[in-house]
């Protein structure tokens, strides 16, 4: 498949808004200026967009929930908090072509009839908020943002926020709190934000992906973009590869590639020539699959179906070396340390958790431990306030579904068998 | 309204009613932690999940408001063992040191465990420990940070009822605190609602800290007797000992709040500075004697006619007041008879009665706060009535309504007020003629600070409005001014059509049920008009200074410590021949006295009190008196000879006096009292006729305050009243309260401190003509110009030596000290 | 006749004779108690309380007044303070610890209440006295180790020794003479 998201990346200084000129940016949103802006809303329904950010929802959908009153203030969020481990997409658009970001955002701007922008940008992208703000600043200048855009009187503009470390905070009403100044951690939903979102006004907060596809579906028409991928989810996607394969990497292929393909033709193959022992198909949070699942097709029903998720798209590959126990500590770890300690079960469901499974790995196990494993998951699942409590609970359960033998073993023989 | 079927019991509520609300109404248990009736919606809890039908995910109930139709079940096996699971969760980092805890036995953890906990713990890690020692955040509040179950009913109490926003969440995830600023100690009102509404033994009260458990405790509810918001608490008593005071999150309009007066001024109940015998002067010298010498001498001594006069404190009952009333007209036969009430004359506090309509019913505070428009004058609410303060807060958060904040310095409250209005002191006139002036005419005059046109344009798009009248205006000389210009503004918004009610900020607890009781020279019991005029507050001093008072009876009340002009006061007593001072601490007025007799407190007598609402309560005994002291009432009766046996035989004499009385059952008082009634009292005669309040208004000329003398020389007005922290000089003998604030301070704005290059908390020199003295300076931002004020609450810098009798509002200068 | 002769023959004067006979050789059941001997009760014996200190030295008791409130005649009082020095094993300790002896029915829920196994019967049993001072039980006294050490196995007749002293009479014991009752 020819590169669309990542078409620019390779040429010198692609983050230049000259170098994004020559290669017809900025054209979409000239079209779309010229469009309603419920003609734009109708288009990326009609395109199929689904949300990149992992959930997968339907990005015309979305847009359309936002009221139509002009009198009330709206914002749209461009959600760059890309903190799932695992996950890097995000920041090689940022990084590489922050004008197609910018451009996807003014024209979602003009169809939901927002005219402030935000951009959370994860803290930890130095770099890429320096890109960021030379090509907000670059827009400005070139009269893309600000005042009557393009003589179409429509006003725009961008303001980024930096995050302050908190994985949370890519939830999207803990990345409105956070803006709004509070401590970020998640609202109660309803009121959904697309009724009551920044400052209590109707918002729409999409990723970073989802944003840069705009101004190709606005340049080159739904039936294009619905014609890549499979019928229900359509689109290019952006395939973070890592962890034991010969060629780690970002790679664009169409949804609905399947994992073998992406791991064996893409990404080279297994390192040193090891074994598939399983691999984490969207980010951590995603329940692990192993080798028999390789012929999946990665889109969101597919994985669905297998009970797991597509989420950001992020690929971890663990060979045959990878001791499971302790992919599962390391995870909990993480989810422990991210945890907003806001809600009780994710408080100290994960911190217990990851508690025996710390013991587990230093080969302290007791009998039972697995089976507390288990029953702490029901106790947390579904019970959490936000996804992250899930999301925590389904990478252990995804370990323990298909590496059960492996955690009774660390009971067994104190220690790890690999 | 929506139809719900709760565990198959069908119920009917109203649309967006919370599914635990329903649950509740409808007889189901369901637990919670963070969800608190007055706090925003948190749901982090987890204990409220329930499950509803059709739905996979349990919902927590707390959060989620009812559907027509919807099936609810709270009871279910899924139901409790998610319950049960949360409370495992929660004790899994919860250290099970019940023993130790101060909270062990009325803990909301501890008692959902027991009901439908988990009976045994597969937990085996080891527990999250943040300290070993509790960490003392300030002089009364004690925090366990190990405890916590970060359900933050502390941090929303304290940022949406309070107003401080001293706690918030440290860290995240397992390591989540919530303490103050990088746990560092607490600045803030030290209300200790954050230990009331803890829901553990997270946050403990120090002046608590391992006094008795709770089963312990003799726990009797009573009213608080420090300002006139009049909130209900509970006190806990071990061994004739007052060891705590709490409110309960179901009584009195406080409900679970208090401030650090009520809750922990209980100190100075048990101060080794009570007096406990009555002192008799003998050569000179107070001695110690016996209580029937002491009550045969004042009978023998104490004069009757009109060379005899009483004053009373509003801090005593209304039955102890109706029975010195009637102590000083019917055996001392004589009028004159007054409040201390900031010793305003006669004429300002009649008509301020009249305009506040003290005669008629009642009105609650929650009704008087359904009013668009809430305009408070004259009082700095947050200091001197902070209950209120959080009440009409909670209110302002509603975007409809508008709060007006009219008073010279810059408190709590103006950071939820939509406008805040600056005037120097005495001009209270000015701002409401003002008001009134847009109205009627769309201009105004007069140095206000803010913007009196906005506040003219609320009063006119409004339909309701409620006026809060705070007792500064009492305070001043042209307080018939500012009374006669709110009966103009009142008449003309009558005229408008719209709804006004004025209600009254009082600083003492019984400042309303005193002047019902006839404590006035112009009125007796049930605000009937005496037939001859007796003398007030002042006019009693000035005829003592001439010789002509020959006994005087002061109840409870500091006329040395607290009357403007502390060297006038002074020798106007020392020219009575006969004193008699009953109270419970040896003041400077008792100091002079010829018989000092030792009354109780308020923990130690049964009676009630009349808030400034009209809302008359159950004070309730605690505690025998301490050491030989008596019960006022007993004293009061013994030296008249009155029959009375207890407070419910004279209130039930009252209820005969008092016409709004009529209706009150002594012993059905509960925890939300009795609004008193007006059965048309209000129109019975007892106005002031012929000298009715907008009458002299009228006639007596405009006190212009900028052609003071004084002016250049000394360039601040200084104000005075009550710090947070106290009350009177009562609250100065509490230990605990003391440790809050132990000296007096001055404050101004921070234009006035730039100007003379002073900076905060520096040690500055204030200097009156009268007096001088040096004190801790305080800056606020926002406070008018030229504007001074002192807190009135302490013996060591008695703000009344500053001033000068018939000279008004004192002016004093403020000089660095070198 | 048979009877005749037993008469005659002082028979049955004799059997009886020989009994007492018997026992007047045989051991003595008699403790001689409290001039010579005493009787040490078994550990699970429910005398007079004691408040244990741990390894250190630190007191158990927290002052949770539990056995004050599983107090069946509510004859302890406890009144709890803070302390920073380390002389119990929280920083809560008994300021005030006492038991009504007359009161007290050694039913033992004390025992079974308390969450440190602070509190403990003991095995004195000598409780009489001549005023009542001596009925209450203060800290102090409880606190004090009693005669016989808690690992010390009962069941015993030990020797002791009647004292009068100016302070009152007690029997002092002789751990190390110790003999089976029966």
């Amino acid at each position: 498949m020819e590169p669309i998201l990542l078409k620019n990346i390779n040429t010198p200084d692609s983050h230049k808004v000259d170098v994004y000129l020559k290669n017809n940016g900025y054209q979409a949103l000239a079209s779309a200026l010229k469009m309603q802006p419920d003609g734009v809303i109708q288009m990326v329904k009609d395109s199929g967009l689904r949300g990149r950010g992992g959930a997968g929802f339907s990005t015309g959908l979305k847009w359309s929930f936002i009221p139509k009153d002009p009198t009330i203030p709206k914002y749209l969020c461009c959600n760059a908090d890309e903190g799932e481990p695992g996950t890097f997409k995000d920041r090689v658009i940022i990084e590489k072509d922050p004008h197609q970001l910018i451009e996807g955002m003014i024209i979602t701007c003009y169809a939901i009839g927002a005219k402030t922008a935000y951009i959370y940008i994860r803290g930890e992208f130095a770099f890429g908020t320096k890109r960021l703000e030379q090509a907000i600043k670059e827009a400005y200048e070139k009269g893309y943002l600000g005042k009557n855009i393009l003589g179409s009187n429509f006003d725009c503009d961008i303001h980024i926020h930096r995050g302050f470390g908190a994985y949370i905070c890519g939830e999207e009403t803990a990345l409105l709190e956070s803006i709004e100044g509070l401590r970020g951690r998640p609202r109660i939903k309803p009121p959904f934000p697309a009724i009551a979102g920044l400052y209590a006004k109707p918002t729409v907060i999409n990723n970073v992906e989802t944003l840069s596809c705009i101004s190709h579906i606005v340049n080159k028409g739904p039936k294009w973009f619905s014609s890549i991928g499979p019928e229900k989810s359509p689109g290019p996607k952006l395939f973070g590869v890592s962890g034991h394969v010969n060629k780690p990497g970002m790679y664009e292929l169409p949804m609905g590639t399947t994992a073998r393909e992406i791991i064996y033709n893409h990404a080279g193959g297994i390192r040193n020539g090891k074994k598939l022992k399983a691999f984490i198909p969207g980010g951590v949070s995603a329940p692990m699959l192993v080798e028999k699942d390789l012929d999946t097709p990665m889109d969101f029903d597919s994985l669905a179906a297998k009970g797991t998720m597509l989420g950001s798209g992020g690929i971890i590959v663990m060979d045959e070396t990878a001791c499971i126990v302790k992919v599962a500590m390391r995870t909990m770890a993480f989810f422990r340390h991210e945890s907003c300690g806001k809600c009780t079960p994710c408080r100290e469901g994960i911190d217990w958790t990851y508690k025996v499974l710390h013991r587990l790995e230093k080969g302290e196990g007791k009998e039972g431990d697995v089976e507390l494993l288990e029953k702490l998951c029901g106790n947390i699942f579904g019970r959490t306030f936000c996804p992250l409590g899930d999301g925590a609970v389904m990478a252990l359960r995804g370990a323990l579904k298909n590496f059960r033998d492996e955690f009774v073993e660390h009971v067994k023989n104190k220690g790890c068998i690999v | 309204m929506a139809t719900v079927k709760i565990n198959g019991k069908e119920i009917t509520v109203e649309d967006g009613t919370l599914i635990l609300d329903a649950a509740r109404q409808a007889g189901f248990e369901i637990p919670t932690f963070c969800y608190q009736a007055r706090l925003s919606r948190l749901g982090s809890c987890r204990m409220c999940i329930i499950e509803i039908g059709g739905q996979k995910k349990l919902q927590p109930s707390c959060v989620t408001p009812v559907m027509h139709g919807m099936e609810v079940f709270t009871e279910n096996e899924t139901v409790k063992s998610a319950r049960a699971s949360m409370l495992e969760f929660l004790l899994a980092n919860h250290p099970l040191d019940c023993p130790t805890c101060d909270k062990g036995g009325e803990c909301e953890l501890q008692d959902f465990v027991f009901k439908s906990g988990p009976r045994r713990s597969p937990f085996s890690e080891s527990k999250r420990r943040f300290h070993d020692k509790d960490k003392i955040l300030s002089p009364v509040i004690i925090k366990n940070h190990n405890r916590c179950i970060h359900c933050e009913r502390c941090v929303r109490i304290c940022d949406e009822v309070v107003g401080r926003t001293a706690l918030g969440s440290i860290g995240r995830g397992a390591k989540i605190m919530e303490t103050s600023f990088m746990d560092s100690t607490l600045d803030c009102d030290h209300c200790g609602n954050c230990i009331e509404v803890c829901p553990v033994g997270s946050w403990m009260s120090l002046p608590y800290r391992y006094k008795a458990r709770t089963w312990d405790l003799k726990e009797i509810d009573t009213v608080c007797p420090y300002c006139a918001t009049g909130c209900q608490f509970t006190i806990g008593a071990r061994n004739n000992e007052i060891v705590r005071v709490k409110s309960k999150i179901t009584t009195g309009i406080n409900k679970e709040t208090l401030c650090a007066r009520g809750r922990f001024g209980y100190n100075f109940i048990q101060s080794e500075k009570r007096l406990k015998k009555p002192l008799l002067k003998k050569n000179g010298k107070l001695v110690e004697s016996s209580w029937d010498e002491a009550i045969s001498f004042i009978k023998q001594r104490f004069g009757a006619g009109k060379k005899t006069a009483g004053i009373a404190s509003a801090r005593h009952t209304n039955e102890e007041l109706f029975v010195f009333q009637k102590l000083i007209r019917d055996v001392f036969k004589t009028n004159n008879i007054d409040l201390d009430s900031r010793f305003a004359n006669k004429w300002v506090t009649s008509s301020a009665i009249e305009v506040l309509n003290l005669a008629a019913g009642g009105i609650s505070i929650f009704d008087a706060l359904k009013a668009e428009v809430i305009f408070v004058i004259g009082s700095a609410i947050s200091n001197e009535n902070p209950i209120t303060d959080y009440l009409i807060r909670q209110t302002a958060v509603d975007r409809r309504k508008t709060l007006i904040l009219a008073h010279p310095r810059r408190f709590k409250l103006n950071s939820s007020a939509n406008i805040s209005l600056r005037y120097k002191p005495g001009t209270e006139g000015e701002v409401i003629k003002g008001i009134t002036d847009f109205i009627e005419k769309g201009v105004f005059h007069g140095n206000v600070v803010g913007d009196i046109s906005q506040v003219g344009e609320k009063f006119k798009n409004a339909k309701n409005i409620t006026m809060f009248l705070g007792a500064d205006i009492l305070r001043l000389d042209n307080g018939t001014n500012v009374v006669a210009e709110i009966v103009a503004l009142k008449g003309l918004l009558k005229k408008a059509g719209k709804n006004i009610i004025i209600q009254p900020l009082f600083d003492r607890c019984n400042q309303r049920g005193a002047r019902a009781m006839g404590i006035h020279p112009l009125f007796l019991p049930g605000l009937k008009k005496v037939k001859e005029n007796g003398m007030d507050c002042g006019e009693i001093l000035d005829a003592a200074k001439k010789g002509e008072i020959d006994s005087l009876y002061i109840l409870g009340e500091d006329i040395v410590s607290m009357y403007p002009d502390a060297k006038f006061a002074k020798d106007a007593l020392s020219n009575i021949k006969f004193k008699v001072v009953q109270d419970t601490f040896l003041t400077e007025t008792a100091k002079t006295a010829d018989v000092v007799i030792p009354g109780a407190s308020y923990a130690e007598k049964d009676g009630t009190f009349t808030n400034q609402e009209g809302r008359v309560q159950r004070l309730r005994k605690v505690i025998s008196p301490v050491g030989n002291s008596k019960d006022d009432l007993d004293i009061l009766c013994s030296i008249g000879g009155f029959a009375y046996k207890s407070a419910k035989e004279v209130f039930d004499d009252i209820k005969k006096e008092v016409l709004g009385y009529k209706d009150i059952n002594f012993d059905a008082l509960d925890g939300n009292g009795a609004l008193v009634k007006g059965h048309g009292a209000e129109n019975q005669g007892s106005r002031v006729k012929g000298q009715g309040a907008s009458e002299i208004a009228s006639a007596s000329p405009r006190n212009d305050t900028s052609s003071n003398p004084y002016l250049d020389e000394y360039p601040f007005l200084l104000i005075t009243g009550n710090h947070l922290f106290h009350s009177g000089r009562l609250s100065q003998n509490d230990d605990v309260l003391i440790k809050l604030l132990a000296e007096p301070f001055v404050e101004i704005s921070e234009e006035d401190a730039k100007e003379l290059g002073l900076t905060d908390k520096e040690n500055v020199k204030v200097k009156s003509s009268e007096y001088e003295a040096v004190l801790k300076l305080r800056v606020v931002k926002g406070s008018q110009k030229g504007v001074a004020f002192m807190p009135e609450n302490f013996d060591s810098v008695s703000v009344n030596q500053f001033y000068k009798k018939g000279q008004g509002i004192a002016r004093v200068k403020i000089e660095k000290q070198v | 006749m048979t009877d005749f002769l037993k008469k005659i023959l002082f028979i049955d004067l004799i059997k009886g004779l020989s009994l007492t006979l018997k026992y007047n050789l045989s051991k003595s059941f008699t403790i001689r108690y409290p001039d010579e001997e005493k009787w040490l009760p078994y550990q699970r014996f429910r005398g007079l309380h004691t408040l244990n200190k741990d390894a250190q030295g630190r007191e158990l008791c927290v002052a949770c007044e539990l056995c004050a409130k599983a107090c069946p005649t509510k004859c302890i009082t406890v009144v709890p303070m803070e302390d920073n020095n380390g002389i119990g094993i929280a920083d809560r300790i008994a300021k005030i610890y006492e038991i009504n002896l007359v009161r007290c029915m050694f039913c033992g829920f004390c025992e079974d209440a308390c969450p440190t196994t602070a509190i403990r019967m003991g095995r004195e049993y000598e409780l009489a006295c001549f005023s009542l001072d001596c009925a209450k039980a203060d800290k102090q006294r409880l606190l004090a180790p009693q005669e016989i050490p808690v690992e010390f196995e009962g069941g015993y007749v030990i020797k002791a020794r009647l004292e009068r002293t100016k302070e009152g009479i007690r029997v002092r014991p002789d751990l190390t003479k110790k003999k089976r009752w029966w």
